[in-house]
């Protein structure tokens, strides 16, 4: 609801999206079928079922309804809404078309084709419009669309789909990997959140703590992920030969310990800029009233600078999250674990399926990480 | 109650203060006055050690500023700002009750002071103390910031340009809000102005500031009075000074016997600025006074009050 100047607007940036998602299947194809894993797919048609039918008419209407939904800027939501109901006919569409090419039990496998593709990604990107017309993230959305995608899953209607066999046939695997994903993001955040707020609380009144800091953290950006993670097997395993109790806690040279360390030194200055920037909301005539009234600085931290920059504060968190998420991907590089190891192994069998199971929970689990500190800071800094 | 002695300050190259020493007597309200860059917010901000002087020391009640906890001693002061910095997120209610919070008093007690407070400064408690300060008026702010600075009865308030960001009306409501509460605590105030009329209509001491160095210091009339050093003379032009003296003389004290039929009246303890402005308003060349007794006060007798009539 940022700019509901014109009612037209929605409408008429959300045309295109509706119009290209509606024609890329026709032009580009529904569904792939391959003989078997090794060959290659070709496009096949839909099976004429009546449940293909019936999904099929599903979203052409939805897609109709999406621009039509974003006439009303008050109710831009319900454009998301049905953005959302779109993408997952289109997966129920695969699905069914799926189902009714390929013979159950045979060694021919069906994907989504192309043009189902470039339809998918301009439905997420008519979702992602439609919530930065009304100033909002898509996160929430698109991770409805995960949902209902997961759901779909669960019932079975996914299932002649390759990913989805794929899937079937690594469940444990998968599983480990994004407990793996979760813990390497989540300790590399805690360990940036360790060092980065007493810094950045020790630098509001320290100028030359402030310089340093900040230019080692945008040092340290610099240096490409893989080479910093590759650079640290070298003293870690050096560490890890000195101090063989340092090996068996997991200090070795490969392992999860380059991989969090690299990715907490990429957190550090999202989070010090974000930090920094909230400590400095309040301004310097309140801080010195406060002092006059005879608050420590500990106090002025804790009862005046964090809550007035909390929803700053908030807002790096939620950047430096994703951005632990998207780094744990490379972790599998130096032998961290994670998602990243699933795709590193489709891209070495050159399975598009393999990657695909790999990257879409990291998808997911940015998402669910982005709308859940959203959610958070809109609970605790309403005013932002 | 205050005494600088010797006090030097220097911000890099920058000497804002030069040797001042002087003494504020307890219970008095002394007015630093002075052009901004005279060191004068400077100065009184030596007295809670939000400034360390480079040389010299402040004593407050005979002791020495520099050897106490600065965060202890603060909670002793009473501190108004012209910016009043009350916090945003706290209501009124919580803002006045930062101090005794800090000393940790219980929360009765914290909230019986909050009520005696706000009506001390005129606000009444039902009304304001849940409110956030962004709804508040400059003046009603301020106002808020004054009883901030009292609620944990300092025998001391520091004032830095208090009144300076407010309209005039406003100002004068305030003004007389401080009259009130300094003739009733005792409290020994000093406050910074680079206002000559609000430092007549308050101070019963004022310290003139130049160049981070004592001008001159005294009571009010001695200090803007016709001998006036030539620190202040450059400061105000004379008439302005002459005018403004006026608002620090009663017109009882210039007042004649006798009735002025006619005359415009003047009210009961009004100054003879008042009733130099309702000669001119009235076109009048008297005006009477009102009381038991009548009585008025002619042109002549203001003039030669004065001192600027012959």
């Amino acid at each position: 609801m940022r700019d509901p100047r014109n009612a037209a607007t929605g409408l008429l940036v959300l045309l295109p999206f509706a119009l290209g998602a509606a024609l890329a299947p026709w032009l580009l194809g529904w569904i792939a079928v391959a003989p078997n894993r090794l060959l290659s797919a070709r496009i096949a048609p839909l099976g004429a079922t009546g449940p293909v039918a019936i999904a099929w008419t599903a979203y052409h209407a939805a897609l109709i309804a999406l621009p039509l939904a974003a006439w009303r800027p008050a109710r831009a939501w319900m454009a998301e809404a049905v953005g959302v109901l779109a993408a997952l006919a289109l997966l129920a569409v695969v699905g069914l078309g799926a189902s009714a090419a390929v013979p159950p039990g045979g060694l021919a496998r069906a994907a989504p084709a192309a043009g189902a593709w470039v339809a998918l990604l301009l439905l997420f990107l008519a979702i992602s419009t439609g919530a930065a017309l009304r100033g909002a993230t898509p996160a929430l959305p698109l991770l409805a669309v995960l949902g209902g995608a997961v759901l779909l899953g669960v019932s079975g209607l996914l299932d002649p789909l390759s990913i989805m066999r794929e899937a079937l046939g690594r469940g444990e695997e998968l599983r480990q990997a994004l407990a793996e994903h979760v813990i390497l993001s989540f300790s590399a955040l805690l360990l940036a959140l360790a060092l980065s707020i007493p810094l950045s609380a020790l630098s509001i009144s320290r100028h030359g703590l402030e310089a340093g800091f900040l230019s080692v953290a945008s040092g340290l950006q610099v240096i490409p992920a893989i080479a910093l993670f590759g650079l640290l097997i070298v003293p870690l395993a050096a560490l890890g030969a000195a101090f063989p109790a340092l090996r068996e806690m997991g200090l070795g040279g490969v392992g999860p310990a380059p991989a969090v360390i690299g990715i907490t030194a990429y957190l550090l200055l999202p989070l010090a800029r974000g930090l920094l920037a909230g400590f400095r909301v309040a301004p310097p005539a309140l801080v010195e009233a406060a002092l006059g009234q005879g608050l420590s600085p500990r106090q002025i931290l804790w009862q005046l600078r964090v809550p007035l920059g909390a929803g700053v504060v908030l807002g790096a968190l939620r950047l430096a999250a994703v951005q632990a998420v998207g780094l744990a991907t490379l972790a599998a590089l130096v032998g961290g674990g994670g998602l990243g190891a699933i795709v590193l192994q489709g891209v070495g069998q050159l399975a598009a399926d393999l990657i695909l199971l790999g990257v879409l929970p990291v998808l997911a689990l940015s998402l669910a990480v982005d709308a859940g500190i959203a959610l958070l800071s809109r609970r605790l800094a309403p005013e932002e | 109650m205050i005494r600088f002695e010797g006090i030097s300050h220097r911000y890099g190259s920058v000497q804002a203060l030069r040797e001042v020493s002087f003494g504020v007597p307890q219970g008095s309200l002394c007015v630093l006055l002075g052009e901004s860059g005279s060191g004068k917010s400077t100065l009184l901000r030596t007295v809670n050690r939000l400034v360390e002087p480079s040389a010299g020391r402040v004593l407050l009640g005979g002791r020495d500023v520099a050897g106490t906890d600065p965060q202890a001693l603060r909670r002793g002061i009473g501190y108004v700002i012209q910016s009043v910095g009350l916090f945003p997120h706290r209501s009124v209610g919580e803002n006045i009750a930062t101090v005794p919070r800090l000393l940790g008093w219980d929360a009765r007690r914290i909230a019986l002071r909050v009520e005696e407070l706000l009506e001390m400064v005129g606000l009444d408690p039902g009304t304001y103390r849940d409110r956030l300060p962004g709804t508040l008026s400059g003046g009603q702010a301020q106002r808020v910031g004054l009883a901030r600075a009292l609620a944990a009865n300092p025998p001391v308030l520091l004032m830095d340009e208090p009144f300076s960001a407010l309209d005039p009306g406003t100002r004068r409501g305030l003004q007389a809000a401080l009259r009130r509460i300094h003739a009733g605590s005792g409290k020994t105030i000093l406050m910074v102005t680079h206002d000559v009329e609000e430092a007549l209509a308050l101070a019963d001491r004022i310290a003139v500031m130049d160049d981070g160095r004592l001008a001159v210091e005294g009571p009010p009339l001695e200090v803007l009075g016709r001998h006036a050093p030539a620190t202040v003379r450059r400061m105000v032009r004379a008439e302005v000074l002459a005018f403004h003296r006026l608002a620090a003389l009663r017109a009882a004290d210039s007042a004649l016997p006798g009735p002025a039929p006619g005359a415009p009246v003047l009210p009961e303890g009004a100054t003879l600025r008042d009733a130099l402005l309702l000669m001119l308003g009235h076109g009048a060349d008297r005006v009477a006074l009102m009381g038991e007794a009548p009585r008025h006060v002619t042109l002549a007798a203001l003039l030669a009050a004065s001192g600027s009539g012959g």
